[in-house]
């Protein structure tokens, strides 16, 4: 491995391309500052791109999500480096902070790449794709996903057996397995932190049976049976390809359970499991879709309404918390649950479960520093030090934090979250 | 020469390909003869497909190009920017909406949403054959920002504006900032109160050169479009100089024979007609209540420092940008509502927090000591179809956490908490399991059967159907029963009112797009921030201030600005000034003027912003407006009836 040592300075680092982070760099780019956007992924756009339609208006996410992340994109004053991450922050002095960059080798030169798909053609190699949350397959030579940006193959070279067949295949010679890592130390004046969230593993509550029972997916995966570019391009189970017709939500997984570790609320799986069971009751007109709750938390703009409205299409609200979920021989599921209103353990048979999981902090963040260490608050998010007046304020001055790395939220939250914290960093580099 | 024009037909992922046959609707333009080429993509608004739009304009030296999409709402400036990156004028593509227009609207009829796409596309290109180039107007953007809401979102946004180095007037209705949060104690997260956290920004603000802070006073005319406003501002004169002290006004207000409650303890205690001085009130000057004073001159015998013949002033300003932040009123019950006003022993969530901060060692209302308190949730809120049926998102938190203070702080508290699903979301969620640690009881009532207040024999009852114990019927006698009411929008809408801003089914203001434009509102240079959009707590209102803040700076930074060219433009000859244009326009933007000694409709096209509310009105036709021409107009119903 080689070492380019490069020295270059801009205003701002926003660590994290999610919807949080590029909101965070527009804001700084449109009023002249200079912007590194720094992106562990591939692609720009976070989570919300690989979203279906977002509550509780029922857009098109990608509709929302991709000219935002066109404008990122094309800003002159912002440079963005994906399969790249940031590490050994340090403060020197106001207004003055340093930084390594770490650029892992996407084995493809990105501007040359016309996102053809002959190497996806040619790779021998499949695995699952993470992108589809394990669902479907992938190539080892791929591009991420559709509506990906910058829309370029890249190589998995963990999977990759060097057989050279995408190289033979590639009509712009794109490919190049001589790419290197890139190490760069680079100077900013603030940094805005971006880095979002983890969803809960699902594996680490076995009586829910999400990885033993094939048709209990997680709320991601059913976000893209359900999406636009969705990839079976109908909804069904995975065990035998059936269309489900009985469907249930178990809410509140890994949220809300002192015994994983969790005792908040994930603020946003009770929206986007209603929004879920709407587009399910759309798409499967003769489905029954059950959702098994503890609360219904529809506190935002416009949440309650489309509470009110999913009822009203059939939804079927039961309060009460799933005990455990076990298998019967064809692939159902039978779960055991309280059934709160009438106090007594019921049980009932769903031919497809979904796990609405919660939101875990990115345990990544805490590594971004070296010297003068970042806060945490209790459940491992960043700690906001003056929470209620400058809610985007961090333990370290000039460095300051947007979206769900302060705590689980929903979109527009986040959206305002990011615009507070860009607003602090102007003020910041205007002082 | 006719136009050489690129049509691009939107899949948007199936949210129209699902309803509309896109390929069969290329293939009935793809022959038009001023279409060069045609495509369906999956995602117009793509990254990857606008790149291949800027190469298809440059490589096929397209003249025109017609997106078929979503609303124009959406992506206008997506595709305009792209046809500047083609060095295309930006005005040469025209939109058609089919996505709001026919396939969402006829979801049920695939046939029939094509055929319409097919109508609406034709359309587009007949229109995008007469399009013409033009040039933005541009106009000087003035570094000033006006804040109207001295609340905590107001202050906010003031200090942010003010440390970019732009000029801020901050101008609040009542004598004293501090809005809402200046009434309250102890607040969820930090325990900060309302008082320290009012004071502490109170004092960043004021020593701010660029900061002028008008109180007691209110816009009540305004003109201009973004960039430069000019707002007329009245102030209503406190009759009390600065040089009154604390012991001279106490001299006053003995000698005041007027009584009135005390809105900032939301009624739970009396004040005089003249007051100040309070914590968490600044400026530190006190003030007369002008509606409440009798003009009795009482105090003026014994304060030389006051004079009740002061009239009201006006003051007018000029700034680029205005940023609402006028915030919420709290619900006020029905007569009756659940023993509201009819009941002594039944307050408000809002009264209860000042009765906890007003009261030392013993917690006593209406001379009363207060042991078991019920809280009954929701009041004001999720109303279903008949009332407001959104839900006040700070309630919840804010209960428990004052439940917990009041058990904390007194002796012998116990608390029933009738909710209909506690939402402390988030980690607000601790507060929640603390309070069940602690011995509050939780009983929930269906949403067809609330909780019901009752009394007897001067008892007071709370009875409800508790779906947690088998929906059985529980009953608590308590000695006070704290309706935890929700927030709505101000019943004060002179302001909101004054600026035309568009208002959401909830009542509260409206942004443009809650994702994509979240603080911005339908009138250019007027944002929105705090409660005044929808229910928030502190640190909600806080960040969504900022975002305005950041956004009205961006709006104003750059020292100009450009609008739109599509502004009506007034045939001198044909024009007879008959005044029917100016009465028409909402924008004032027509006035009367000459042409050689002719009297003629003049048009500020700085003001003016197309809506085109003056063509239809004008009796001789003499009035057109830029990119919507009764000439492309025609061309466009010809296009859209030429089946019939």
């Amino acid at each position: 491995m080689s070492s380019t040592k490069n020295s270059v300075s801009y205003d701002a680092l926003v660590v994290g391309a999610g919807i949080a982070g590029g909101e965070a760099a527009l804001n700084l780019a449109v009023n002249g500052f200079k912007v590194l956007l720094v992106e562990k992924d591939l692609s720009v756009g976070g989570n919300m791109i690989k979203l279906s339609k977002v509550f509780p208006t029922l857009d098109c996410s990608a509709c929302i999500t991709t000219p935002k992340v066109s404008e990122i994109s094309r800003h002159p004053n912002i440079t963005i480096f994906t399969g790249s991450e940031a590490s050994n922050i340090r403060r020197v002095a106001d207004n003055h902070f340093v930084a390594n960059i770490t650029r892992q080798p996407r084995y493809v030169r990105v501007e040359d790449c016309t996102a053809c798909q002959l190497c996806e053609k040619a790779c021998p190699v499949s695995v699952r794709d993470q992108y589809q949350f394990g669902l479907i397959g992938r190539k080892a030579a791929y591009i991420p996903f559709s509506i990906a940006s910058p829309k370029a193959a890249a190589i998995d070279i963990e999977n990759c057996t060097l057989c050279g067949a995408c190289e033979r295949a590639c009509p712009t010679n794109c490919i190049d397995f001589t790419q290197e890592v890139e190490h760069l130390e680079m100077q900013f004046k603030t940094v805005i932190l971006a880095t979002g969230f983890e969803m809960f593993d699902a594996n680490r509550i076995p009586r829910y049976g999400f990885g033993k029972y094939k048709n209990v997916l997680t709320s991601l995966q059913m976000e893209r049976e359900i999406a636009p570019t969705r990839p079976f391009n109908t909804i069904l189970r995975p065990s035998d390809g059936k269309v489900p017709d009985k469907i249930a939500y178990v809410l509140c997984v890994g949220s809300r359970d002192a015994s994983v570790g969790n005792p908040i609320c994930s603020q946003i799986c009770c929206m986007y499991s209603i929004k879920q069971s709407q587009l399910l009751m759309g798409a499967l007109p003769m489905a029954d879709v059950t959702i098994y709750y503890i609360n219904i938390r529809a506190f935002g703009k416009g949440f309650e309404d489309f509470y009110q409205q999913a009822k009203g299409m059939g939804v079927n609200f039961v309060k009460g918390k799933v005990g455990s979920i076990s298998e019967t021989e064809n692939g159902n599921l039978m779960l055991r649950y309280e059934d709160i209103n009438e106090g007594i353990v019921k049980e009932e048979e769903h031919d497809m479960v979904i796990l609405s999981v919660g939101v875990l902090p990115n345990e990544g963040t805490t590594s971004l520093f070296s010297e003068e260490q970042l806060m945490l608050d209790p459940y491992r998010f960043v700690h906001q030090t003056d929470g209620l007046a400058n809610p985007s304020h961090t333990s370290i001055d000039g460095v300051f934090v947007a979206g769900t790395a302060t705590g689980p939220m929903d979109i527009p939250d986040a959206i305002l979250s990011a615009g507070s914290a860009s607003s602090e960093a102007i003020s910041y580099l205007l002082k | 020469m006719d136009k050489r024009l690129g049509v691009y037909i939107c899949h948007c992922g199936g949210n129209i390909s699902d309803y509309v046959d896109v390929e069969k609707v290329r293939e009935a333009i793809e022959n038009d003869g001023c279409v060069l080429m045609s495509k369906t993509t999956q995602f117009a608004c793509s990254d990857s497909n606008q790149k291949e739009m800027v190469l298809d304009i440059q490589e096929q030296n397209l003249s025109g190009i017609v997106v078929a999409s979503c609303s124009p709402k959406l992506h206008l400036n997506t595709f305009r920017q792209v046809s500047e990156r083609a060095d295309l004028n930006k005005y040469n593509y025209v939109h058609a909406n089919i996505r709001e227009q026919a396939s969402w609207a006829h979801s049920d009829d695939k046939k029939g949403a094509t055929e319409k796409t097919i109508l609406l596309v034709k359309a587009a290109i007949a229109k995008a054959r007469l399009a013409e180039s033009l040039t933005p107007n541009k106009i000087m953007a003035i570094n000033a920002v006006a804040v109207i809401g001295g609340g905590v979102a107001g202050l906010k946004a003031a200090i942010s504006l003010s440390d970019k180095n732009t000029q801020v007037v901050l101008i609040e209705r009542e004598p004293f900032i501090g809005g809402r949060v200046g009434q309250w104690g102890e607040m969820f997260t930090t325990n900060q109160t309302g008082n320290e956290l009012i004071s502490s920004l109170y004092a960043q603000l004021v020593t701010r050169k660029n900061v002028q802070i008008y109180t007691n006073s209110e816009v009540v005319s305004y003109s201009g479009s973004i960039g430069d406003f000019s707002l007329k501002i009245e102030t209503t004169p406190r009759y009390i100089s600065q040089d009154c002290d604390a012991k001279e006004l106490q001299k006053a207000m003995d000698v005041c024979p007027v009584v009135v409650p005390d809105p900032f303890t939301f009624g739970i205690t009396n004040r005089k007609a003249i007051y100040g001085f309070a914590a968490s009130q600044y400026p530190k000057q006190a003030t007369i209540d002008d509606a409440a004073c009798t003009h009795c001159g009482a105090c003026e015998k014994v304060s030389k420092n006051i004079d009740l013949s002061l009239q009201k002033e006006m003051v007018e300003l000029h700034v680029g940008s205005v940023l609402m932040a006028t915030g919420f009123d709290p619900y006020t019950p029905e007569n009756g509502e659940f023993g509201y006003a009819e009941n002594e022993s039944v307050i408000t969530l809002p009264q209860f927090k000042k009765l906890i901060d007003n009261s030392e060692s013993k917690l006593i209302y209406k001379g009363k000591e207060i042991k078991n308190i019920a809280y009954i949730y929701c009041v004001g809120s999720r109303q279903g179809d008949e009332g407001n049926s959104y839900c006040s998102r700070y309630c919840c938190t804010s209960t428990i956490h004052s439940a917990i203070i009041a058990k904390k702080k007194f002796k012998n508290i116990h608390n029933f908490h009738f909710n209909r699903g506690i939402r402390t979301y988030g980690k607000q969620e601790v507060l929640y399991a603390e309070s069940l640690k602690l011995g509050d009881l939780y009983l929930q009532a269906t949403d067809d059967s609330p909780a019901e207040v009752y009394s007897e024999n001067g008892r007071t009852w709370v009875k409800v159907n508790d779906i947690l114990t088998e929906s059985k019927e529980m009953q608590v006698e308590v000695d006070l029963v704290v309706l935890v009411t929700g927030m709505v929008p101000r019943s004060d809408k002179k302001v909101s009112t004054l600026f035309k801003l568009p208002k959401g089914r909830d009542r509260f203001l409206n942004e443009i797009h809650m994702k994509l434009r979240p603080v911005e509102t339908a009138i250019d240079g007027i944002t929105i921030a705090g409660t005044c959009q929808s229910p928030k707590n502190v640190a909600e209102s806080v960040n969504s201030s900022l975002s305005a803040a950041t956004k009205a700076f961006s709006y104003i930074s750059k020292g100009e600005l450009e609008t739109e060219p599509i502004v009506v433009e007034i045939d001198a000859v044909k024009c007879t000034w008959c005044n029917e244009c100016s009465t028409a326009c909402p924008f004032d933007a027509i006035t009367q003027g000459l042409d050689g000694d002719r009297k003629i409709a003049v048009v500020n096209t700085t003001v003016c912003k197309g809506c085109g509310m003056c063509t239809p009105v004008c009796p001789t036709d003499a009035i057109d407006l830029v990119t919507f021409s009764s000439k492309e107009i025609m061309n466009m119903i010809d296009a859209l009836t030429e089946q019939i």
